[in-house]
């Protein structure tokens, strides 16, 4: 009885103390990790002879910041608002010999009013001055134009502190305005330049010069001059590409890699030719620095301006690794203390893999890898076991294996024992020796599976062609690799990573694949690599003959273990890749969506005779009458998904079956409407028989919109934002009823036709900007919802709260358990932040795999910034508490051994001394 | 002044009519079936028309010719080989518009449900046809049909149900329910009105369980230090 007290006083004690759920002060960093970026660089000025060496950047993502010389880490950044806001159209830095104006030659500190000054966006375009050391912003004004839509192809230029607003109408005429750059007065009314040679495509504006390409000659026009005089100057051959406009040289361009001047003040040094170009000084001279990439070897050349000399001090040249593609000079500088010597100059260049590279004395001084402010897709991969535990594991393979010749395998079992033991052996003495292997380089690299598979490899893939192999603990980029020249596919369909083995089936290694588009003809593309190495695997990159419609993947084969992928091409063909794993498209399903006139369809395809076919077997209309409904959002369950418990019991015991159909695909259409503003209309569809299972509409709601939906066609949380600036979570659940048609299989075409559908809407105090529910290993640890929001706050919301079965009047009696009373407003307490401050900048996905242990769940939040971490939804319950006491435990466990059996001894001798009494 | 509410009240209704396409001034759509009786084949037999005279009710007329021995011999030749009996249905709206549907299922398993079948017509919120599909009932049947099954065959005309299926509207936060609650109770508590009639035992466990515990626990101790 007194053990029973004791035990339920200590259960119910844990349980209080299991309340908790926050991270500790002193776990902060210690399960996640953030990589900051800043994204493809725009423009950047090298400033060595600063008091504090700097690196002004702005990038095509909206962001400015400041990156220390030596390292390539961030002093500053700013994040600006949203594209089209947030787009920068000019940086210009006080203090820098920038154009053969003045503007520049003005000392630092001087009347010019700013340090850093920045134009971004179009209507309204926004004017910044920036403080260079902190980053903070010291003053800003606004322009609103006339026209809307034109301005979205302004142009601004700086000359002699004036601000100049360029307004091109094609055809027709140019709009110049000036305005003071620090306060924003207009310097008088707006001067419209007869232009009407002026055409989208084949203009610049270079320095004051607007220049435009017509045949074989430039035709240019001074836009600060008061003469207005049109300048044509020819070339000697028709160009090929565009204009580029020179940086830092008033009225020059780059013309297929030449430099062209059209400004008579202006003279360029003959015969260069370079892919870029950037000026700086050296030596208090003007020098022309320019670089080009041939067989993989960076040269780094110079001229002086004045004299078209060489400057011998700066050439240079250096391997560039091929995952970097192909670079960019974007600007340079060189100390000028150091009199005489090229060392102390640091070249930035940008390339084609959205990579920032620091070049110094002939080598790479540091890089960033910006292309991951942009990633697409991404997958935790298994890491490989080490040599012993990979033996092991194939024996026990063999084991399991098959039972039908029995015989055989005992014997055939127990000599790869004896074979696996003597190896065992050998190595363990070759080690003690010291003539044994040397570990392969992912064991040098401390990439082996740990106990609790905890430790991955994450692969990212990212939206300019760059694949990264980072640890998901330490955050180390392990591999990179470059895919030039592929893009995502048509229909707003972005790359794909698809993992066709994992790493499970030692000896034979993992296999990832990248099925995207060739830039070029459009047909589809195929890289295969090992995602642990990062190396090419079995044939690496493969050219379809076809473009992809879509792409499925099918089971396991049995002879490599190789998942294959069927692919459906433009002309509704399907092909399976690789191609020993056809047999097992047959009896497959697939569907298509197109985004544009919302109309789904689905196809059947068969293997028989050595052939693929497929046929069309349903087709549906989400697009109205008009095709005014467009898809914005299209969700379907995980394929790795369990489903722990197939019911729920309800308050008066009886169970409620869930409506476990793993081929309910949740579209989402919108249109705008006339009574209502905007239309939001959910379609759950199964796609294997084409049913259009639930229809449910949104009126007065528009996007942005999160949707996530499970395997059980449970929880399908939406989020979207209601006209009224209230923001909506809507969740659905669908339940079979009291009874279940087939609990074993599950077949589509045999479906209860009319789920019961549970719903419900609550009210979010934030923006939803993506949402991602948990899962773990074996789907028994709870459900968390991740909630990323525009803030770049993660938040762990319990699906309890998102339960569409809460109710709303309070019942004293069955009740059902765990549900909790409806409140409208869900709360966002602080402790489920898991990203506590380490926000994330324009959150824009969140990807959620299973590890090792049941209870814990590995996130990566990708956005500008990168965000690693892992949650335990349940708590670690199958995980001892880090700071567990060992030493006290063992020794109580030792004191209470030896405690009874020196009480036992003494207990005998007394018994025997009565004994004797 | 009645004329403008008149004429405010047309211009209302015409917005309505104009935003709600069918289903305001429930409408009627006509669907002109047709079936593919042959494997991978493009070519398409008439099978039957069904017309809805309102997508609210939902009640629909089926006229459908019995199915000729040959086409009875056809469709028991694709369920031998267990291929889709495919459909395809031409939905016509009031307005003369046209829409194209597909759907298909299991040959098999419509001869097994004696050519009973029941067609979804899933509607969007405006009354647009959205998708059609065929099924049978789900009563658990053989996954593929033996010559035994085909032979059973009995009926060589369909009969279909027709269901439709509407869309539905979205809850929205249910604000003004909740607040109701919430002063419900507090009025309540003011005036001290919650009565809680649950038995004396059921009221004070939580207190009556430890003193019991502990006056065991005290006996028990109490007969050690008695021996």
């Amino acid at each position: 009885m007194q053990e029973k007290w004791l035990l339920t006083g200590l259960s119910v004690a844990l349980l209080l103390l299991g309340t908790c759920s926050a991270l500790y002060e002193d776990q902060i960093k210690k399960f996640d990790w953030r990589g900051v970026n800043v994204g493809a660089l725009k423009q950047s000025r090298v400033d060595l002879n600063h008091f504090q060496p700097r690196i002004l950047v702005s990038t095509h993502e909206g962001v400015v910041a400041s990156l220390c010389v030596k390292t390539g880490e961030l002093v500053w950044r700013q994040v600006l608002e949203q594209k089209p806001r947030g787009d920068i159209k000019l940086l210009q830095v006080s203090g820098f010999s920038d154009d053969s104006s003045d503007t520049a030659a003005a000392p630092m500190g001087s009347n010019l009013g700013f340090d850093m000054l920045t134009v971004q966006g179009h209507a309204p375009a926004l004017v910044r001055g920036w403080n260079t050391n902190m980053g903070a912003l010291e003053w800003e004004w606004s322009m609103m134009p006339l026209n809307t839509e034109r301005a979205q192809e302004a142009l601004w230029f700086y000359s002699r502190s004036v601000l100049y607003h360029v307004l091109p109408a094609w055809r027709s005429h140019l709009e110049v305005t000036a305005y003071f750059a620090s306060s924003g007065h207009s310097t008088g009314s707006t001067s419209k330049l007869m232009a009407s040679w002026i055409s989208p495509e084949s203009c610049s504006l270079s320095g004051t010069f607007y220049v435009c390409v017509d045949g074989k000659q430039l035709i240019s026009l001074d836009l600060v001059s008061k003469s207005g005089q049109v300048i044509r100057t020819s070339l000697e051959a028709e160009p090929k590409g565009s204009l580029k406009a020179m940086a830092g040289l008033n009225g020059v361009v780059i013309v297929d890699g030449n430099l062209i001047s059209v400004n008579k003040d202006q003279s360029v040094c003959p015969g260069l030719q370079a892919s870029s170009y950037t000026v700086g000084s050296f030596n208090y001279r003007k020098i022309l620095a320019y670089s080009d990439l041939a067989f993989g070897i960076v040269k780094i050349n110079a001229v002086y301006l004045d004299n078209c000399e060489p400057v011998t001090e700066i050439e240079q040249s250096l391997p560039f690794p091929a995952h970097f593609g192909s670079p960019e000079l974007s600007n340079f500088d060189c100390k000028q203390k150091r009199n005489g010597e090229g060392k102390s100059c640091l070249f930035l260049f940008s390339t084609s893999s959205e990579s920032i590279v620091a070049v110094q004395q002939g080598r790479i001084r540091w890089s960033r890898e910006e292309a991951l402010a942009n990633v697409i897709d991404s997958q935790f991969v298994d890491l490989p076991l080490a040599d012993t535990e990979g033996t092991l594991e194939s024996e026990m393979k063999g084991k399991a294996g098959d039972f039908t010749s029995f015989e055989r395998d005992i014997v055939s079992a127990f000599l790869r024992r004896i074979t696996t033991q003597a190896v065992q052996i050998r190595s363990l003495f070759l080690h003690v020796i010291g003539l044994g292997p040397p570990p392969t380089d992912t064991q040098r690299a401390g990439l082996v599976r740990d106990s609790f598979g905890l430790h991955k490899m994450l692969v990212l893939l990212t939206r300019a062609g760059k694949i990264f192999g980072i640890d998901n603990i330490s955050g180390k980029h392990h591999w990179q690799l470059y895919l030039p020249n592929v893009s995502g596919f048509d229909n707003d369909e972005q790359m794909r990573l698809i993992v066709q083995r994992s790493a499970k089936h030692f000896p034979l290694q993992p296999l990832c694949t990248i099925l995207g588009k060739d830039a070029v003809n459009g047909n589809g593309v195929l890289y295969r690599f090992n995602p642990i190495t990062g190396k090419a695997a079995e044939g690496g990159l493969i050219q379809l003959d076809y473009k992809i419609k879509q792409l499925s993947l099918l089971g396991e084969t049995e002879k490599d273990f190789v998942k294959g992928i069927l692919l459906l091409d433009s002309s509704n063909k399907v092909h399976v890749y690789p191609q020993h794993a056809t047999p097992l498209a047959d009896g497959m399903y697939l569907y298509t969506a197109d985004v544009r006139t919302a109309e789904l369809a689905g196809y059947f395809v068969k293997y028989a005779g050595g052939k693929l076919s497929s046929t069309h077997v349903w087709n549906a209309r989400l697009g109205g009458h008009n095709s005014e409904q467009q898809i914005i959002g299209v969700s379907g369950k995980n394929p790795i998904e369990h489903v722990h418990s197939q019911g729920r019991v309800l308050g008066d015991r009886s169970v409620l079956y869930k409506y476990i159909n793993p081929n309910l695909v949740a579209f989402v259409t919108q249109a705008p409407d006339a009574t209502h503003k905007s239309v939001l209309n959910l379609y759950l569809v199964d796609v294997v028989s084409g049913s259009v299972v639930f229809t449910i509409t949104h009126r007065k709601v528009r996007a942005p919109l999160a949707l996530s939906i499970q395997k059980t066609g449970l929880p399908t949380p939406i989020s979207m934002r209601k006209c009224d600036a209230q923001r909506l979570v809507t969740t659905i659940e669908l339940y079979e009823g009291k009874t279940q048609a087939n609990n074993s299989v599950w077949s589509s075409l045999q479906a209860p036709p009319m789920p019961l559908v549970e719903r419900q809407s609550y009210i979010l105090p934030t923006i939803v900007e993506t949402l991602r529910e948990t899962i773990t290993e074996r789907g028994i640890t709870n459900k968390h919802v991740l909630i990323g929001t525009a803030s770049g706050s993660i938040v762990e919301m319990p699906w309890h709260l998102l339960d569409p079965r809460r109710p709303i009047a309070s019942t004293t009696q069955g009740r059902e358990e765990g549900a909790i009373p409806y409140i409208p407003e869900l709360p966002l307490p602080t402790e489920s932040h898991i990203n506590y401050n380490q926000t994330v900048a324009r959150l824009r996905n969140i990807y959620t795999a299973p590890s090792g242990l049941e209870s814990t769940c590995l996130v990566v939040a990708t956005g500008l910034d990168l965000f690693v971490t892992r949650v335990a939804p349940s708590k670690t319950f199958d995980l001892l508490k880090e700071d567990f006491d060992y030493i006290l435990i063992s020794i109580v466990l030792v004191a209470l051994t030896s405690g009874s059996l020196i009480v036992k001894h003494l207990a005998s001798r007394k018994l025997l001394k009565q004994a004797w009494k | 002044m009645n004329l403008k509410a008149e004429v405010l009240l047309c211009f209302v209704l015409g917005a309505v009519a104009g935003s709600w396409g069918f289903l305001e001034h429930d409408s009627w759509v006509t669907v002109e079936l047709q079936h593919s009786l042959v494997a991978n084949s493009d070519i398409f037999s008439f099978r039957g028309n069904v017309t809805i005279p309102s997508l609210n009710s939902g009640l629909a007329n089926v006229d459908q010719p019995t199915l000729s021995n040959s086409d009875l011999d056809l469709l028991k030749k694709l369920a031998l080989n267990n291929e889709f009996y495919r459909l395809r249905a031409t939905v016509v709206y009031s307005n003369g518009a046209k829409s194209q549907f597909i759907t298909s299922n299991k040959a098999c398993r419509l001869l097994q449900a004696q050519l009973n079948d029941v067609l979804w017509v899933s509607l969007d919120p405006s009354g647009y046809v959205t998708g059609i599909t065929v099924a049978q009932d789900t009563v658990p049947a053989a996954v593929e049909c033996t010559q035994e099954d085909v032979d059973k065959l009995v009926e060589s005309q369909f009969s279909t149900d027709v269901l439709i299926r509407h869309a539905e509207l979205a809850p929205v936060p249910d604000t003004a329910g909740f607040i109701q609650k919430v002063e419900r109770e507090r009025e309540a508590r003011e005036r001290g009105e919650v009565r809680d009639n649950r038995g004396f035992f059921a009221k004070y466990w939580m207190y009556i369980v430890p003193v019991v515990l502990l006056v065991f626990i005290s006996g028990a101790t109490n007969q050690d230090g008695a021996k």
